[in-house]
């Protein structure tokens, strides 16, 4: 195992440590650790290191200078050559400008505030380009956000994709993020007796119930969007090297790629819709391998459509409004 | 302390010392000055090399040049390519950002990386409310921007040489948009379909147009994506999937409702295949009405599954 990344989080950080101290004589050690996000036991191991830092000729007065108030005021001398952090890397400053451009474009952010004046100077500062970061406003976000922030229980008339339905659904909303291009709303969903993700632009209407509900310990964050559930069925799929983006876009359990190229993905598909979207797709450059009882999923799904293409060109049966009539 | 040297503690002194110094050291002169390196001459070379490789990973810019008669090679690192520039960032603007940093998930400890710089770890919640993750192609492409350098690399199979005008998120995926001059147009491409390693040429390379959006030049909807002769396509869509056809069609359609609920949606197509997708997205709930050889096509692809 190389030492190589412990060593150079420490560097990192003391770099970072020292001239933030320079700027700031007498701040407590509480403090600075709360600031840097560290234990004191760390701090404390890390300025030791610091008083053993030093320039030629190293004498005495040549290595930097760490002295402790009777409260614990931690103030650094002798310190001209780390005045400074060292300049963000490329892959930093691309991080805080997309970061703090992200959170800017979620509604409801103050787009005159501080997060937007320390933007325009980082961008002036390294003469980047103004990242342009758009996030969707699907028209129920605001409601759904007021819910999780009040804890209210609401009422849904949601479209399911996999099941390829519009029903009408309880939810405890717990969590809203923002990932892979839309807004997620994680809750506790009373029809099915489960935590659920629900995409907010698929809620087609949102009804306030009055009731609050105990927010729930939950696990549900941005990395969940796809988390199989434990009854959800195991797929295998070939295929063909032109639909292998699907391996990419897609949570696989596994990946095997044989030697004519095509690639053979196990994934966990929850619901049979969500798989007949795929198929159909994807045409013959994918295959169902198992189940046995899913390898037809794609021919029958065809044969449905195809009902709907023999009423001629112009007057193609369509169903109207079964609420209506 | 009469422990011998820690690691990191070589390293900072390593650093300092190159920071310090007017002139080039060499790697004798260096190992000489800095204590901790071992007596062999073997084992010191090999460790000078990691501690080196450790600073330069860091991105700390060790400058080298020859000295002296035999001209060997001299490391400095010259503090205003070392020092951050002062920000002027107010304690308002830095709270802001912590906070950025926390609520955004990029994929990286890049973000935790430049907060430590300006003095400070993630404050807030700590749950992310957004994520959008980074690929690594951005920073070089972010890199190149700055330096206004042209570059090359692999997108979908071809070769591309663009001048990065600049970066744009769009529906969860970061496009590169800029000036492509194979093709003597404005370009976006996603970042993620970039294959391979990122080329990039001389700084000062070009100039980029004031006020470029990049965020103008991202086609976002697949159907549009093609060289194929614009068409005019009428679908007909069952009254519950209405909404979910104009999701998919983001709006980009005209649309009547007939008395039944039924709607039919009109859409410009230049990508038939990407066409064929968003209606097979709709299953059995859409039904293209015209013109034929679009309605044709779909019938004779569904055919061929259903003949499977």
């Amino acid at each position: 195992m190389s030492p190589r990344p412990v060593a150079e989080t420490e560097i990192q950080r003391i770099l970072a440590l020292v001239p933030w101290i320079v700027g700031h004589p007498g701040t407590t050690k509480d403090a600075i650790a709360r600031r840097f996000g560290i234990s004191v036991a760390q701090l404390e191991r890390d300025l030791a290191l610091v008083c053993m830092i030093g320039v030629p000729p190293y004498s005495p007065g040549d290595y930097l200078d760490v002295e402790e108030g009777p409260q614990g005021e931690v103030t650094i001398r002798m310190a001209d050559t780390f005045r400074r952090p060292l300049r963000l890397s490329p892959a930093e400053g691309l991080a805080l400008l997309a970061a703090g451009r992200a959170l800017l474009a979620v509604p409801g952010s103050d787009p005159d505030g501080p997060l937007a004046t320390a933007l325009g100077k980082l961008e002036r500062a390294l003469g980047v380009p103004d990242l342009v970061v758009e996030v969707a406003r699907p028209p129920h976000l605001d409601a759904v956000r007021d819910a999780v922030a009040r804890h209210e229980r609401v009422e849904i008339d949601y479209w399911s994709a996999g099941r390829d339905e519009l029903a009408t659904r309880r939810i405890d909303p717990a969590v809203v993020f923002f990932a892979l291009g839309a807004w997620y709303v994680g809750a506790y969903c009373h029809r099915a007796g489960a935590e659920r993700m629900f995409r907010v632009d698929r809620i087609r209407a949102l009804r306030p119930t009055g009731e609050r509900f105990t927010p729930p310990e939950t696990r549900l964050g941005p990395g969940e969007v796809y988390s199989p559930a434990p009854g959800d069925a195991r797929v295998t799929l070939r295929l063909a090297p032109a639909a292998a983006w699907v391996a990419e876009h897609h949570p696989t359990e596994s990946v095997t790629e044989r030697p004519d190229g095509h690639l053979d993905v196990v994934l966990t598909v929850s619901e049979r819709g969500w798989l007949e979207r795929l198929l159909l797709r994807l045409g013959d450059d994918a295959a169902v391998l198992e189940p046995p009882q899913w390898r037809d999923a794609a021919a029958e799904a065809a044969r449905r459509v195809l009902a709907r293409y023999t009423g001629g060109p112009d007057e193609p049966r369509i169903r109207g409004r079964r609420a209506e009539g | 302390m009469a422990d011998a040297p820690s690691r990191v503690e070589r390293v900072l002194n390593l650093l300092a010392l190159l920071l310090d110094t007017r002139v080039p050291l060499t790697r004798d002169e260096i190992v000489r000055e800095v204590s901790g390196y071992p007596p062999q001459q073997s084992a010191y070379r090999r460790a000078f090399e990691r501690d080196k490789e450790i600073l330069r990973g860091m991105g700390v810019p060790i400058t080298t040049r020859p000295v002296g008669d035999a001209g060997e090679t001299g490391y400095i690192v010259h503090p205003d390519d070392y020092y951050l520039p002062d920000l002027g960032l107010t304690p308002e603007e830095t709270a802001a950002l912590r906070v950025a940093v926390g609520a955004v998930s990029l994929g990286s400890g890049a973000g935790e990386g430049a907060l430590m710089k300006l003095g400070g770890a993630v404050a807030g919640a700590g749950t992310p409310i957004a994520s959008l993750p980074l690929v690594p192609a951005l920073a070089t492409l972010f890199e190149a921007f700055r330096r206004r350098a042209v570059v090359t690399f692999r997108h979908r199979g071809a070769s591309r040489t663009v001048e990065p005008w600049g970066l744009t998120s769009k529906r969860g995926h970061w496009y590169l948009v800029g000036w492509d001059r194979d093709r003597g147009a404005i370009r976006a491409f996603r970042a993620d379909r970039i294959e391979g390693d990122v080329e990039v040429g001389p700084a000062g390379g070009f100039d980029p147009p004031a006020d470029f959006r990049p965020d103008d030049h991202v086609e976002d909807r697949p159907w549009m994506l093609g060289d194929d002769e614009p068409v005019t396509v009428r679908l007909l869509v069952d009254a519950d999937h209405a909404d979910r056809a104009l999701e998919l069609l983001r709006g980009d359609a005209k649309t009547v409702t007939r008395p039944d609920g039924a709607v039919e949606v009109e859409v410009t197509v230049t990508n038939r295949a990407a066409f064929r997708s968003v209606v097979l997205d709709l299953l059995d709930h859409a039904v293209v009405c015209s013109p034929p050889d679009v309605r044709d096509d779909v019938v004779a692809w569904l055919e061929r599954i259903a003949a499977r």
